[in-house]
Parts: C-alpha cells; structure tokens; sequence
C-alpha cells in the first residue's frame, strides 16, 4: 500500500465529485482546482516532476482561472443556475457523455495489466531537455500540427469576435 | 538524520527571515512614503518608529473579525489563505547564499536546489490570484469583484511576458536551476562586465521586472486595489488578521521578486570583479555570501517603494494594451535575437 498514492489519488476523486455536486459556480471550480493540484501530486509521484509543474501552470493557473474569469464576469455571487441545473435533457446529455468518457478510459487501460511489472526509467527521465528531445526532435511533425490547429483556432476566435475586420 | 535536521533548519531559518524582512519592509514602506514626500511618517513606537509594525501587528491581531452577512463564508475565509500559502512557499527555490561547509559536510545555501527552479516559480505564482478571486468573489460587493475581476485579467496577461523574458535567461544559461545559473554569473565577459544576467539579457531585465510589478500588483500597476477608484478592491470586505495575511503576502512576495531578480540578473552571491570565495574560509564566506545576496536583495526592496511613491497609476485600459501590445511583442522579439545570437555563435 502506497500511503502517498492513496492520499493524492482519495484528495482527487472527492474533489471531483464535490466538483459535480457543488450547485455553486465558483466552488465548482475550485473543487476543479483541487484536482488538477492532487494530479500534480500523483505526477510528482511519478517522477514526472516537468508535466506536474505543467499541470499546475498551465490547467490551474491558466485554463482554470480564464474559466473563473467567464464565471465572474456572468454571474453574481450566490447566484445559481437554476433552469441549466434542472433542465432534464442537460442531465441525460451530461449522462451519456460521461458513460462515453468511462467507456474511453475502460478502452485505454485494457492493455494495462501489461505495464503494471516495473520497468528501469531511462537516464534522466522527465528531465526538460528530455522533453525538448521528444517534442523537438521525434514529434515535431505531431507538434507542428498542433500548433497550426491552435492557429486556427485563435484566427476563428478573432474573427467571430470583431464585428468588422 | 543529519539531512534531515539541516533540511529542517533550512526552511525555517529561510522561513523566518523572510517574514522578518517582511516586517520591515512594511516599515520601510511608510517611512520611506513618508521621505519621498517630505514628512517625517511613523516615527513614535521606539527608535525611528522601528516598532511600528509591531504595534500594526498587535492591532490586527486583537481587532474583531467581523464576516459580512452577505458573503461566501468559505469563499471568504479561504481567500486570504489561498494567498499568502503561496507567497510562503515561493522562496523554496530561490538561493540565498553560496555553501557552507560544516564539519567537512556542505551545505548549499538554498531550500531545495531542483532542476525545475523556475517553473516551479512560475507555477506556484500563478496560484496567488486564486487568493485574489476568492477574497473579491466571497466578499460579495461589487468593489469587491471589479477588483478580483481586474486582478484575474491582469495577472494572466502579465504572466505570458515574465515566462517569456525568463526564457530568454534559461537560453543563455541552459539550465533551469537558480543555482546553476547563479553560478554560472561568476567572472566577466568582453573583458570588462560582469557576467551578470543583466548585461547579457538587458531587453529581457527591462519586460521581467515591469510584469514582476504587475504581477506582485504594485504601483503603477495597483489596479485590483485602486482605493481612489474601487476602494481597496478585493480587500475592502476583509479586517482583522484576515487583512493583514493579505497585505503581509504582498510584502512577503516583494522579497521573493527581488530575491529571484537578484538570483537572475545580478549575479545573485557574487561580487562583480572579485572572487571572494578564493580568500575566505568555508564559514566565513557562506556568511559573506548570504551578506552579499540580501544587500542586493534590499536595494531591490528599496526600488519597490521608491516606484510606489514616484510614479501615478495607470487606467486600466492602459496597463492591458501595454502588456499585450507592447510587452509581449517585445518579450518575443527578445527570444529571437537571443535564440539567433545563440544559434551564430555556439
């Protein structure tokens, strides 16, 4: 039994579940910060310490806060969402997604039992010049890719929101 | 054991005298107020008014804590917690000294010397406007939110130039350790300068410490709190210690921006021409260095007050155009000229 596990892996399923069941915007999002931050522990874990700092950067200080950013500027404090929240066809989309998402995991994790015997980590693992290597060097066509689909999305989103160009 | 105890007195000590520069900062602050503007400010609780914060922090602490009846309550009471957790755990990965050798042991003069220095400072940083959100968002007061509002806009628009100038650093060191690069400042280039990080990034120097201004929301980018404007912002609902945990954050985040600014553009333990570690002994010259680090440290202390009370404020259209417009093409074209100077030379 691994005592660090348990207490990182407990922290992140209760604040995802206080995530889904906080009828509050803004607590909802912090129980999401929560998560992300008890992920970034499991990474450290891991001895992944370049993707917790990630993590912890980029989904809690970037994408969350521009989450809470929409939440402030839409809603009053204490105010609540009352017609979303009852809206029945809202809970059975919610529904059907979230049984797709378990359905992706149950598929990833198939072949995990094959991964489960410990492997030596290769020298310096998880260092940032490893990471450079990786995306730099091996993937830099997949990273390229991406890049240019994040261009179009930031063109699209300019476009949308200037009413003249 | 051994590793444990020294670990342990690390970050206490370390823990300590940042909370007691702290401290005198916020002396520092009124009286150095006080100067700028010929008047003789706090000058009655002991010698020169040294007392003062003191006398500030026994007020704080035996004020009623009063918690409006219309906020968040849990929102409100982890606001203030939410920010000065990360202004005490900031300074975790910044050096403040050399090494000391105890008994044929050596000691490094930094809590923890990981190979992810800065990110971990960039992402621990990055946590502090949460405190901000949560305090303007529980206090339930229109005040209140502009100031979280403001605060959450600012400080995401101002991150992108400080990680983007503190690339430009990692480019030229190649390491992302504060102490590998501290070491790295040692000796001179050309002949004559310094091998300082600001003689080698002046561009990048110049857009990290205006964002490291706005990040730390000082003057001239004070916005969230804005007294004449949206009195005090997200504070203006808080009393008691809960006020003084957020104005001591402040402080408290002051000496870790100056201690990083020190660590990376002005050769953090280093004194510019001389080697003293050559001449002294291993104790004395572990005392020297952290000596020398926090005399520069100070004077960085001192240029924040000294910007509070020089400049104006801006309106807050101007403070986003100048990060977005300015800051950030300048930060991009600093990568580039580094990256090309770089990719000539090596």
């Amino acid at each position: 039994m691994d005592l660090y596990f348990w207490v990182f892996a407990s922290m992140s399923v209760l604040a995802g579940l206080f995530t889904i069941a906080a009828r509050d915007a803004l607590p909802s999002a912090m129980g999401l910060l929560t998560v992300f931050i008890a992920l970034a522990g499991l990474y450290l874990h891991l001895h992944a310490p370049l993707i917790a700092i990630f993590q912890v950067a980029i989904y809690a200080g970037a994408i969350l806060i521009l989450v809470v950013f929409v939440i402030m500027l839409l809603m009053a404090p204490g105010e609540r969402l009352a017609a979303i929240q009852a809206n029945v066809s809202y809970r059975g989309a919610g529904a059907l997604l979230g049984l797709c998402l378990i359905g992706l995991i149950a598929v990833g994790t198939k072949g995990v039992s094959e991964i489960v015997s410990m492997k030596a980590l290769p020298e310096g693992f998880g260092n940032p010049s490893m990471f450079g290597d990786l995306l730099f060097r091996d993937f830099l066509l997949h990273f390229e890719v991406v890049s240019v689909l994040l261009l179009v999305a930031l063109i699209g989103g300019i476009y949308l929101c200037k009413k003249k160009l | 054991m051994d590793d444990w105890l020294i670990a342990i007195i690390k970050v206490v000590g370390i823990w300590v005298w940042v909370l007691l520069i702290a401290v005198v900062m916020t002396w520092v602050e009124r009286r150095g107020a006080a100067l700028i503007q010929d008047r003789p400010g706090p000058n009655r609780a002991g010698p020169w008014g040294l007392f003062q914060p003191l006398a500030d922090g026994i007020k704080l602490f035996t004020k009623e804590e009063i918690i409006p009846t219309k906020a968040q309550k849990l929102l409100y009471i982890i606001g203030p917690l939410l920010f000065s957790v990360p202004a005490f755990s900031a300074y975790a990965v910044v050096p403040f000294g050399d090494k000391i050798v105890l008994g044929g042991k050596e000691i490094i003069l930094q809590v923890s010397d990981v190979n992810i220095g800065f990110l971990y400072i960039l992402a621990i940083g990055s946590m502090a406007v949460y405190g901000v959100i949560l305090g303007g968002w529980g206090s339930n007061n229109k005040y209140s939110i502009l100031g979280g509002l403001r605060s959450t806009a600012q400080m995401v628009s101002y991150e992108v130039p400080l990680g983007l100038a503190l690339l430009g650093i990692v480019f030229v060191y190649g390491t992302f350790s504060l102490r590998d690069i501290s070491l790295a400042q040692q000796g001179t280039f050309l002949g004559f300068l310094p091998n300082w990080g600001i003689f080698k990034q002046p561009l990048g120097f110049i857009l990290f410490i205006v964002a490291a201004y706005a990040e730390a929301n000082r003057v001239p980018f004070d916005l969230p709190e804005a007294e004449s404007e949206i009195v005090s912002g997200y504070h203006t609902e808080y009393g008691s210690m809960r006020l003084g945990l957020y104005l001591f954050g402040e402080y408290v985040n002051l000496v870790t921006i100056s201690g990083i600014i020190v660590a990376l553009y002005f050769g953090s333990w280093h004194m510019p021409y001389i080697d003293l570690g050559a001449y002294l002994g291993p104790i004395s010259w572990g005392i020297v260095s952290f000596c020398i680090f926090f005399l520069k440290v100070s004077f960085f202390l001192w240029m924040f007050v000294w910007v509070r009370w020089t400049l104006p404020r801006f309106r807050y259209d101007q403070v986003m155009g100048l990060g977005w417009r300015g800051l950030i093409p300048l930060a991009l074209f600093n990568i580039f000229i580094t990256a090309l100077f770089i990719q000539l030379t090596v």
